[in-house]
C-alpha cells in the first residue's frame, strides 16, 4: 500500500478539514469588501467599460501645469542631455490597463479596474529615472457601469 | 448525538474505492500543467512580472528573484508532469498548486477565479489517496488491487465542498448584483457577440439578432444561469438529483466554453465532477453478442471509454438471440436499444452530455426496450 506524508492521522484529519474550511469562508467573506474580489469566486460580475486619458502635472519655470501624455509616452534630455523616452505601455505588459484612449470592458468590474489603475499609477511614478519636472501623473477614466450613464474619474499619484 | 457522532465517523473514517481518484488526478495534473506552461511562456514572452508594475498580496520582501522565479517555475511544470506519471503524485500535486498559490501571492493580477480554482482543486486532491490507479510509471501494473485501493477518502469531501463553493460564491456574486440579475449586463454582452460576428463577416439570421438585442430574452437568459448554477451547488449533494446537477453543469459548462474565454475552467469543472462519481467500481454489465461485428466494436468502444471503471464487460453466446447488447445498471436493471444506451451514457464521460435526451427518448418508449431485472 503506498506510504505518503499526507496521509493525514485520524486526529488531524477534523482539524485539516475545519481549518481549510474556516479559511475558504473567510477569503471568500473578505474577497465581497475587496475591490478586485480577488480569492471571491465572482465570475462574470459586470460589462462595465472604461477610457483612461494620461495626464502629467510638470513643474516648468516655477509653474505647474497639467500636460496630455499623447499614446502614452514622453520624451525629456536629462542634465547631461541624454534624451530619455518614459512610456506607460512598459510598465504594463500584458496588462489592459495599457490601454488608452479608448473604451474597454473592465474585467472584474470597474472597482477592481480603478483599483489596479491607482496602484499602477502609484507604480509608474516611481519609475521615472532622470525625469525632473513630472510631480505627478493623472488618469482622467470616463466609465460607464453595464451601458449606462457615463461617468468620470480622477486618479492622481504624486511623486514620492 | 449519536447521529451526529455517526456523521462525524463517516465523513472522517469513511474508506471507499479510490481508482476514481487516479482519474481525476490525471485531469487535474494535466490541467495544472497547461497551467505552468502558460507561466513559463509568459515569462519568456515578456520577462519576470515583478520587474513591471505588479500587486503583491504578501511583503515585497518575500517575492523571489527572476532566477529563482524561473527555476519555481521549472519546478511547477516537472511537478505536474510527476503527478500526471504517477510517480510520488500526492506530494508532486502538492507540490505544482502550492507553487501555483504562491506566485498568485506574488501578484494579485495574475488572479483568476479558474487559476486559482484549479490550484485548490490541485492542493486538495494531494490529500486523496489518488494514488491507487493509474499510475503511468508502472505500466501494465498501473492500478493496484482492490484490497489496496479501499483508502480514507475523506478529503475527497473537502474537494466537493470546493467544488460547490465555487459555484455558490459565483451565484450569490449575480444574485446581488441588480444588472446582472435583470439580464442587463448579459443584454450588452449578447450585443457585442451580434457585433463580433458583423465584424468578421458572419451575418447572423434575422431572428437570432432580434433574440440577442430583446430584453425578455437577457432577463430569462440570466435567470437561467443564476438558477443552474444554484442547482448545481446545491443539487450535487443529492443523490435523487445528482446526476442531473452534474448533466446541466456538463451542458452549461460547454456552453460557457463556446461563448467565452475563460481559460481551463470549464474543463477543470467537468473534470472536477469525477468527484462525485459513486467510487465503487464494476458495479453495473455490459453484455455484447460475441462474433457480431458492430457489438464487439461496441464493446471496444465501451472498454475504450470507460475511464472510471464502471462496467463488468461479459460477452453473450453468439447463437443468442435478441438485441446485439445489454447495459445492467447498478440497481440491477438490464436494458437495451434506446434505454441500454441511456444507461451507458450515464457511466461513460464521453457519452455523458447525451445522458438526458437519450434517456428521455428511451422513456418516451420504455415498454419496448427494457427487461425485467436477472431476466436473462
Amino acid at each position: 500500500m503506498p506510504r505518503s506524508l499526507l496521509n493525514l492521522s485520524p486526529h488531524l484529519r477534523p482539524v485539516f478539514f475545519c481549518a481549510y474550511l474556516a479559511t475558504q469562508l473567510v477569503l471568500v467573506v473578505r474577497a465581497q469588501k475587496s475591490p478586485d474580489l480577488v480569492f471571491g469566486f465572482q465570475m462574470f460580475n459586470a460589462s462595465s467599460e472604461l477610457k483612461i486619458s494620461l495626464f502629467r502635472k510638470v513643474r516648468r519655470r516655477d509653474r505647474s501645469k497639467v500636460v496630455a501624455v499623447r499614446d502614452g509616452a514622453w520624451e525629456l534630455k536629462d542634465h547631461s542631455g541624454e534624451r530619455h523616452t518614459y512610456r506607460w505601455q512598459d510598465r504594463l505588459p500584458r496588462n489592459q490597463l495599457a490601454t488608452l484612449d479608448r473604451f474597454m470592458h473592465a474585467s472584474y468590474g470597474l472597482d477592481a479596474q480603478l483599483f489596479r489603475l491607482q496602484a499602477a499609477l502609484a507604480d509608474f511614478v516611481r519609475h521615472l529615472p532622470g525625469d525632473e519636472e513630472t510631480e505627478a501623473v493623472i488618469a482622467e477614466v470616463d466609465t460607464r457601469i453595464n451601458g449606462g450613464e457615463l461617468g468620470h474619474v480622477r486618479l492622481q499619484a504624486d511623486r514620492p | 448525538m449519536t447521529a451526529l457522532g455517526d456523521a462525524f465517523k463517516r465523513l472522517f473514517n469513511e474508506e471507499r474505492d479510490a481508482l476514481v481518484l487516479g482519474v481525476l488526478r490525471l485531469a487535474l495534473s494535466a490541467l495544472l500543467f497547461f497551467n505552468g506552461l502558460r507561466l513559463v511562456l509568459e515569462f519568456e514572452h515578456t520577462g519576470y512580472f515583478a520587474d513591471y508594475f505588479h500587486m503583491a498580496l504578501i511583503p515585497e520582501a518575500w517575492v523571489i528573484g527572476s532566477a529563482t522565479y524561473a527555476l519555481l517555475l521549472g519546478v511547477q511544470a516537472f511537478a505536474a508532469v510527476l503527478a500526471f506519471l504517477g510517480f510520488w503524485p500526492r506530494e508532486a500535486l502538492l507540490t505544482a498548486s502550492t507553487l501555483g498559490l504562491y506566485f498568485l501571492l506574488c501578484d494579485r493580477l495574475q488572479y483568476h477565479n479558474n487559476r486559482y480554482a484549479l490550484l485548490l482543486l490541485g492542493f486538495l486532491l494531494a490529500f486523496t489517496p489518488c494514488d491507487r490507479s493509474l499510475l503511468l510509471v508502472k505500466a501494465r501494473k498501473h492500478t493496484l488491487p482492490l484490497e489496496q485501493r479501499i483508502a480514507p477518502t475523506f478529503a475527497r469531501r473537502l474537494f466537493q465542498l470546493q467544488v460547490s463553493l465555487v459555484y455558490l460564491g459565483s451565484t450569490v456574486g449575480k444574485l446581488f448584483d441588480g444588472d446582472w440579475r435583470s439580464g442587463q449586463v448579459l443584454s450588452l454582452r449578447f450585443a457585442r457577440t451580434s457585433e463580433v460576428a458583423a465584424a468578421h463577416g458572419i451575418t447572423l439570421p434575422t431572428w437570432v439578432n432580434e433574440l440577442l438585442s430583446s430584453a425578455w430574452f437577457a432577463s430569462l437568459t440570466a435567470k437561467a444561469a443564476i438558477g443552474s448554477e444554484l442547482f448545481i451547488a446545491l443539487g450535487i449533494w443529492f443523490p435523487r438529483v445528482r446526476r442531473l446537477a452534474l448533466w446541466l453543469g456538463v451542458v452549461f459548462h460547454i456552453s460557457i466554453e463556446l461563448s467565452a474565454k475563460v481559460e481551463l475552467f470549464s474543463w477543470l469543472m467537468v473534470a472536477s465532477y469525477l468527484a462525485f462519481v459513486v467510487p465503487e467500481a464494476r458495479e453495473r454489465r455490459f453484455e455484447y453478442v460475441s462474433g457480431n461485428r458492430r457489438a464487439e466494436w461496441f464493446a471496444r468502444f465501451v472498454a475504450l471509454s470507460d475511464w472510471c471503471a464502471r462496467f463488468e464487460r461479459s460477452a453473450l453466446s453468439p447463437t443468442a438471440t435478441g438485441p446485439t447488447f445489454y447495459v445492467t445498471d447498478r440497481e440491477g436493471r438490464r436494458a437495451f436499444g434506446a434505454r441500454g444506451l441511456a444507461q451507458l451514457a450515464e457511466a461513460i464521460p464521453l457519452l455523458f452530455p447525451l445522458w438526458l435526451p437519450l434517456w428521455l427518448y428511451a422513456r418516451a418508449r420504455a415498454p419496448r426496450s427494457t427487461t425485467a431485472a436477472n431476466s436473462a
